[in-house]
C-alpha cells in the first residue's frame, strides 16, 4: 500500500465512527473522559505518599455522566489531591509498576478511618469508579457485570490508563465494586465478596490466610515474586479482618452506632482467633442519627415560623377583644384614681399597684369569659410578673428603687456579656425587650401558639399604655435616648420610656410649683381654681394637663406677663432678671459686662428611634442640594440652636452673638493681639468670617431669639404625642411584624445559651462554629432586609450545634455508667469522647482490657439484645438521646421558671 | 443614566468646627470655594456620581456640624455609613488632638465596624503650619485610615481624597454589595465514601 506511506492521505483520512455500536461508542466515551482528566500520562516519578496522608489530605473528585445507550452511569475520579512542591523520590525508570500496585502494598495508609471505601479496603489513592447513575437500575446480572468489566479492560488497555477502575455491582447499598488495574504486562484485578454470615472457618486469622493462599494459587500471578505478595496478602487479610461485627451491631435507629475496628499487627498473626474482644488494638468511630429534634432548635424553629404568619391581631383574636380595650381602660384609670386619691381609705403604702391591676384585669376576664382566652389567667399574670417584676415591689419601694437597679445592672451585663447584642442588635440579656422575646418564644411553643401571642402582646402593650399614664417608668430598659444598636422594638420601648420620664418630670415641678404657688397666694382668681377642679377629677389630672397645654416644655403661665416684660429688656440689652443658669463657663465674662457667662439649662434634643431618624434624614435629603435646600434644611434644623439662644439669653441678660458664639462654637470667635492707641497690646476678639455674614442663620437665629429660659420655650420634644406615636405603633403590630423585631433577641439567646451549654462541655469544634455564627448573625441582622433563607440556614447551624453537645452529653452518659468502678479518672474518660466527637476515628487506649473498651463491649451487647427486639431497642435508643436534649432544653423552663 | 450607578454610598465628612468640612465638600461637589461658606446647622446634604476603575457610584455625602451641641444630633447619621472623612485643621493644632473624641464617637455609632476612614489635613495653603504632614501620617496609620493632606481653597488633593476612598470602599468586600457573601459554616463533614463500612470481604 505505497498510498499509505503518503504523507498526503493521513491528512483526507476519514474516520468514520458512523457505524460503531452503543458498547464501542460507551467504550470510546470512557477513554475520551479518561483523556480528559489526564489520568493517561505517565505516573513513574509519582512518590507515594507519606504515612498518614489519606487522613491529613484533601480528596479530591471529578465526575462525569457516560451512557450505554440509554442507560446512564457515572463515571467518578477520586484522587488524593497531592501536595504543593511534593519532591520527586528518584525511583528508577525501570520500576514500572502502576502507583496503584505500589498502593496496595504500601503499609503506610492502611485503614484511614474516613475515606472512600474502596480506599479503606485497598489502600489506594486514586482510582476511577464507574456507577449507575441515580434512577438507574443496579448492576445485577452477571452477563451485564461482565460486559462493563470488559469496557473497562478495553478503555484501560486502548488509553494505557495505569489508574484502577472500578465499576460498582449489585444493590447499591451493598457497596460491592469489581474493578481492574493495568500496568505494562502486569493487570491487578480486584473483587469484592459479600458474606452475609462470616463462616466459621473464617472466622479466624489463619482460616483467612488460608483462603488467600489458595486464591494466589489458582489465579497465579503474573510478575509477581511470591514473597511479596505474600506479605501483601497477609496485610489484606488484616483488612478484612472483621466485618461479621459490622452486621451486627449498628442498627441505624440508635442515636450512636458504634463500629468497632479490630487491627491486629504483622507479628502476631499465627494462630490468632479473631475475636475482638482479644484484639491489642481498637479503634472506635462514631456515626450519629440523622434528624435528631432538639428543644432549643425547635423553639427557635417555631418561633421562625410566626414571622410568615399573615393575620394581624385582630383576626387571631377576633373583634371583641379590641373592643373591650375600652372598659378595661376606664377599668384601670378608676383603679388608678384609688391610688392617687389623697385621702384614699388604704395607706398607700400597703397597696400594690399590680394587684390592682390584676384584679381589674380578672374582673375585666370574667366578663370575656375565661375559656375563650387564649392564655390561662394564671400563666398570663405570671408572665406579666416576670416581665414586669417591679409591679410586684411595693408602690413606695419602687419608687426609689427602679431606675438605679436597672441602670447597675444594665452597666454589669454590658462589659460581661461581651457587647453580643450588639453584634446582633438585639437587646441587653437583662432588658425587658430580651426577657418579652423569651416569654413570647415559649408562650409560643407551650401555651398556644399565634393566639397565646397575640393575646400575650395585646396585655403587654395595655400594660405599657398604663404605665405611660400613670407616669411609671417601664421596668429593665437603660436610662437614656432610644440605644440606636438595639433592635427597633427595644428602641421604641426606649422612646416611650423618655416620654414617661419627661412628663413625670415635668409633672412632678409643675406638683411642687403649684404646692408652692398655692402657698403664696391662697386664693387668687381664675387659675386657683382651675387648678381645684383639675384635682377633682382624680387620676386624669395630669393627663388633662399636659394634653392641654403640651406645647409648652415646662409651662408656667401665670408667668406669661412678666416674660413679655423680660423679652423687651433682652431686646434692648438692658439687664432682666436671668434665668436657668446651669453653671458659669470657664471664668469667663461677658463682652459688654462684667457679668460672668453662664451656660444655660438647655433642652434636651428630642430623643429619636432609628425608623424616625431614617425618615427625618430622607426629608432632609429630599430638600435636594441647591443652595435654597441647602438654607431650608438648616432651618428646619434651627430649632434646637434657636432654643438654646433663647435658654442663653436669658441666663445672660444684655449679652451678645459674641458671648453665644464663645460657649457655642468657640473657633469661631478669633481673638488676636493688637497694639492699640496707647502702645499696649491687648487681646481684641471678633466674631470670625463666616458668622458675621450677613443675614447667615446664625446672626438670624439670634436676631429673632427671645429671651425665654428652656423651661418656659416650646418644647423640642413633645412627649405626649411621642409616646401615642410609639403605643399606636406597638398596638398595630401584626403577630408576624412582632416576631419579625424579636427574632434577634430570640437567637441572642439561643446562642447565649449554646455558649453556656458548650462551656460545660467543651467542645472545640462547637466553640469555633458559635464564634463564626455571631459575626454571621452581625451581618445577617443588620441588613436592611433580612433574607428569609439567611435566617433559615443560620437557624439550621445553631441546631447543628445544640445537636452536637447533645451528643456529647449522650456519649458522656453511655461512657460514664460506671465511674466509681476504678480510679482511671474522668479526665481521661473526658479526653477520650472528645476525641471521638472531633477525629474521625479514636484508638481505643488498651483495646478490650481497659474500662472503655468493657463499656464499649457492654454497649454493643446491649444493642445486640435490642437489636433481637427491633421496637423496644429502638424505644431505648430514643430514650437516650432524649435524655440528652432535656437537659439541653432545660433552659427555657430554668429561665422562665417564674411562669411555669 | 441612573441605570448604570453600581451603587449608592453614603459617606460622612465629621471633624472639629470650622476646619473646613463643608468647603471640602462644596469644593468636590461644585468645584467651588466660597470664602463665605456660613457654619453649618445640624446636617447638610449633597450627591454627587463619581466614576472610579469604570464603576459609576452615586455618593450621598452628609456634610455635619462640629459644634459640640450638635453633636447630640449629628450621631444618628452616622448610621449605615460606608465611608466616613474625618477632617483637622493643619494650623490649629487642638483640632488635630480632638480626633480622637471622633473616633470614639465613630465607633460608638456607627452601625458596621468595617466602614473605610480617612484623615483629611485641610487648609495646607496656609502658612502657619501646626500640624505637620509626619504626625497626620502617623495618626492615620495607628487607626488604619486613608491620609491626605489637602485644601479647599486650592483644590489641592479633594478630588483625589474623594476617589481613594470610594475605590477602598468598592475594594471592601461586604461593604457596598446589598447582600453579604457569607459563608456557611458545615459542622458535619461529608467525606465521600459516608461513614459506614460495610461488611464485605474482597479477595484478591
Amino acid at each position: 500500500m505505497a498510498a499509505d506511506n503518503d504523507p498526503e492521505s493521513e491528512v483526507f483520512e476519514i474516520t468514520d465512527f458512523t457505524t460503531a455500536s452503543e458498547w464501542e461508542r460507551f467504550v470510546s466515551r470512557v477513554e475520551e473522559v479518561l483523556n480528559e482528566w489526564k489520568l493517561t500520562e505517565s505516573y513513574v516519578g509519582k512518590s507515594s505518599p507519606g504515612k498518614g496522608a489519606f487522613v491529613s489530605g484533601s480528596w479530591g473528585e471529578q465526575s462525569h455522566d457516560v451512557h450505554f445507550a440509554d442507560f446512564k452511569f457515572h463515571i467518578t475520579h477520586h484522587f488524593l489531591k497531592e501536595e504543593e512542591g511534593q519532591q520527586e523520590d528518584g525511583r528508577s525508570e525501570e520500576e514500572t509498576l502502576p502507583p496503584a500496585m505500589h498502593d496496595l502494598l504500601c503499609m503506610s495508609n492502611d485503614f484511614p478511618p474516613r475515606a472512600h471505601c474502596l480506599v479503606r479496603w485497598f489502600g489506594l489513592r486514586e482510582f476511577v469508579v464507574i456507577s449507575p447513575g441515580a434512577n438507574c437500575e443496579a448492576i445485577i446480572s452477571e452477563s451485564k457485570c461482565n460486559l462493563l468489566l470488559s469496557s473497562v479492560s478495553m478503555s484501560l488497555t486502548n488509553s494505557g490508563c495505569q489508574v484502577p477502575m472500578f465499576v460498582q455491582i449489585q444493590q447499591k447499598w451493598r457497596r460491592i465494586y469489581a474493578g481492574e488495574c493495568q500496568g505494562p504486562g502486569v493487570r491487578t484485578d480486584f473483587e469484592i465478596v459479600h458474606l452475609r454470615k462470616v463462616p466459621s472457618q473464617y472466622n479466624h486469622l489463619s482460616g483467612l490466610l488460608d483462603i488467600f493462599k489458595s486464591k494466589i494459587v489458582s489465579r497465579g500471578s503474573q510478575t509477581w515474586g511470591d514473597g511479596t505478595v505474600y506479605e501483601n496478602h497477609r496485610n489484606h487479610s488484616v483488612r478484612l479482618s472483621r466485618f461479621g461485627s459490622r452486621v451486627s451491631f449498628g442498627s441505624c435507629a440508635a442515636p450512636f452506632s458504634h463500629r468497632r475496628s479490630v487491627y491486629t499487627p504483622g507479628q502476631k498473626v499465627a494462630v490468632l482467633d479473631l475475636d475482638p474482644l482479644e484484639a491489642p488494638h481498637w479503634s472506635v468511630r462514631v456515626r450519629t442519627a440523622d434528624n435528631l429534634q432538639c428543644l432549643l432548635g425547635d423553639f427557635i424553629t417555631e418561633f421562625f415560623k410566626l414571622c410568615c404568619r399573615k393575620e394581624s391581631a385582630e383576626e387571631v383574636l377576633g373583634r371583641s377583644h379590641a373592643e373591650e380595650e375600652g372598659p378595661e381602660n376606664s377599668d384601670i384609670s378608676s383603679a388608678l384614681s384609688k391610688l392617687t386619691e389623697p385621702a384614699a381609705p388604704v395607706p398607700l403604702s400597703k397597696l400594690s399597684v399590680s394587684s390592682m391591676v390584676h384584679s381589674a384585669r380578672k374582673h375585666i376576664r370574667r366578663r370575656r369569659h375565661i375559656d375563650e382566652s387564649p392564655l390561662n389567667t394564671d400563666v398570663l399574670n405570671s408572665i406579666l410578673l416576670f416581665l414586669f417584676p417591679d409591679a410586684a415591689v411595693e408602690k413606695t419601694d419602687r419608687e426609689k428603687t427602679t431606675p438605679s437597679n436597672s441602670s447597675r445592672k444594665t452597666d454589669q451585663e454590658r462589659s460581661s456579656q461581651d457587647n453580643l447584642f450588639l453584634h446582633l442588635k438585639s437587646a441587653p440579656s437583662d432588658s425587658l425587650t430580651y426577657r418579652l422575646a423569651l416569654c413570647l418564644c415559649m408562650v409560643n411553643y407551650s401555651y398556644g401558639g399565634l393566639p397565646a401571642v397575640t393575646h400575650l402582646w395585646q396585655e403587654f402593650v395595655l400594660e405599657l399604655r398604663y404605665r405611660w399614664e400613670n407616669n411609671y417608668l417601664i421596668y429593665g430598659l437603660a436610662a437614656g435616648p432610644p440605644d440606636l444598636r438595639c433592635c427597633l422594638l427595644h428602641q421604641k420601648l426606649q422612646m416611650l420610656n423618655c416620654c414617661i420620664e419627661r412628663k413625670r418630670s415635668r409633672d412632678e415641678a409643675r406638683k411642687a410649683q403649684e404646692g408652692s404657688r398655692e402657698r403664696e397666694r391662697p386664693a387668687s382668681g381664675g387659675r386657683a381654681s382651675a387648678s381645684s377642679t383639675r384635682e377633682g377629677s382624680g387620676g386624669k389630672s395630669w393627663d388633662s394637663w399636659s394634653d392641654s397645654e403640651d406645647e409648652f416644655f415646662e409651662c408656667l403661665s401665670d408667668q406669661g406677663d412678666m416674660e413679655a416684660s423680660q423679652n423687651e429688656g433682652g431686646r434692648d440689652g438692658s439687664k432682666g432678671k436671668a434665668e436657668g443658669r446651669l453653671h458659669p463657663y470657664n471664668n469667663m465674662t461677658l463682652l459688654a459686662s462684667a457679668e460672668p457667662l453662664y451656660v444655660p439649662v438647655t433642652q434636651e434634643p428630642a430623643p429619636m428611634t432609628e425608623d424616625q431618624l431614617e425618615e427625618q434624614s430622607e426629608v432632609l435629603a429630599k430638600l435636594g442640594t441647591s443652595a435654597e435646600g441647602t438654607h431650608l434644611r438648616a432651618r428646619m434644623q434651627s430649632a434646637c440652636l434657636l432654643s438654646d439662644m433663647e435658654s442663653f439669653k436669658a441666663a445672660n441678660p444684655g449679652c451678645l452673638l459674641e458671648d453665644f458664639v464663645r460657649w457655642y462654637s468657640p473657633r469661631d470667635y478669633v481673638e488676636e493681639e493688637v497694639v492699640d492707641e496707647t502702645g499696649q497690646t491687648v487681646l481684641r476678639g471678633e466674631l470670625s468670617a463666616r458668622m458675621k455674614i450677613p443675614g447667615n442663620m446664625w446672626v438670624e437665629a439670634w436676631d429673632s431669639a427671645r429671651v425665654t429660659p428652656a423651661r418656659r420655650q416650646k418644647r423640642l420634644f413633645d412627649d405626649t404625642k411621642e409616646a401615642e406615636k410609639v403605643l399606636h405603633y406597638l398596638a398595630m403590630l401584626k403577630p408576624a411584624d412582632l416576631a419579625h423585631h424579636l427574632l434577634p433577641c430570640i437567637l441572642h439567646a439561643a446562642i447565649l445559651k449554646l455558649k453556656q451549654e458548650e462551656s460545660l462541655e467543651n467542645i472545640p469544634s462547637v466553640e469555633k462554629s458559635l464564634q463564626q455564627a455571631t459575626s454571621q448573625a452581625n451581618k445577617l441582622l443588620h441588613a436592611a432586609n433580612r433574607d428569609h433563607k439567611k435566617v433559615e440556614d443560620f437557624i439550621n447551624q445553631l441546631v447543628a450545634m445544640e445537636t452536637a453537645i447533645a451528643e456529647a452529653r449522650s456519649l458522656q452518659a453511655k461512657f460514664a455508667v460506671d465511674e466509681e468502678e476504678d480510679n482511671e479518672g474522668p479526665a481521661e474518660l473526658k479526653r477520650f469522647i472528645t476525641s471521638l466527637l472531633e477525629e474521625p476515628e479514636v484508638e481505643v487506649m488498651g483495646a478490650g482490657q481497659a474500662r472503655i473498651g468493657r463499656t464499649i463491649h457492654r454497649l454493643f451487647i446491649n444493642a445486640q439484645r435490642v437489636s433481637r427486639y427491633p421496637l423496644s431497642g429502638r424505644h431505648a435508643a430514643l430514650d437516650l438521646s432524649r435524655v440528652a436534649h432535656w437537659q439541653l432544653g432545660r433552659f427555657c423552663f430554668k429561665r422562665l421558671v417564674l411562669i411555669g | 443614566m441612573e441605570d448604570d450607578v453600581l451603587t449608592t454610598l453614603k459617606i460622612l465628612i465629621i471633624g472639629e468646627s470650622g476646619v473646613g468640612k463643608s468647603s471640602l465638600l462644596l469644593r468636590f461637589t461644585d468645584d467651588t470655594f466660597d470664602p463665605e461658606q456660613s457654619a453649618t446647622i445640624g446636617v447638610d446634604f449633597k450627591v454627587k456620581t463619581l466614576s472610579v476603575d469604570g464603576n459609576k457610584a452615586k455618593l450621598a455625602i452628609w456634610d455635619t456640624a462640629g459644634q459640640e451641641r450638635f453633636r447630640t444630633l449629628t450621631p444618628s447619621y452616622y448610621r449605615g455609613a460606608q465611608g466616613v472623612i474625618l477632617v483637622y485643621d493643619v494650623t490649629r493644632r487642638d483640632t488635630f488632638t480632638k480626633l480622637d473624641n471622633w473616633l470614639n464617637e465613630l465607633e460608638t455609632y456607627c452601625t458596621r465596624n468595617d466602614l473605610v476612614k480617612m484623615l483629611v489635613g485641610n487648609k495646607i495653603d496656609k502658612d502657619n503650619h501646626d500640624v505637620d504632614r509626619a504626625e497626620g501620617l502617623k495618626f492615620a496609620r495607628k487607626h488604619s485610615m486613608l491620609f491626605i493632606e489637602a485644601s479647599a481653597k486650592t483644590k489641592d488633593g479633594v478630588q483625589c481624597a474623594f476617589e481613594e476612598l470610594v475605590e477602598k470602599i468598592i475594594q471592601t468586600p461586604g461593604l457596598w454589595q446589598s447582600e453579604s457573601h457569607g459563608r456557611a459554616v458545615q459542622l458535619t463533614d461529608e467525606d465521600a465514601g459516608g461513614g459506614s463500612c460495610g461488611g464485605y470481604c474482597s479477595l484478591l
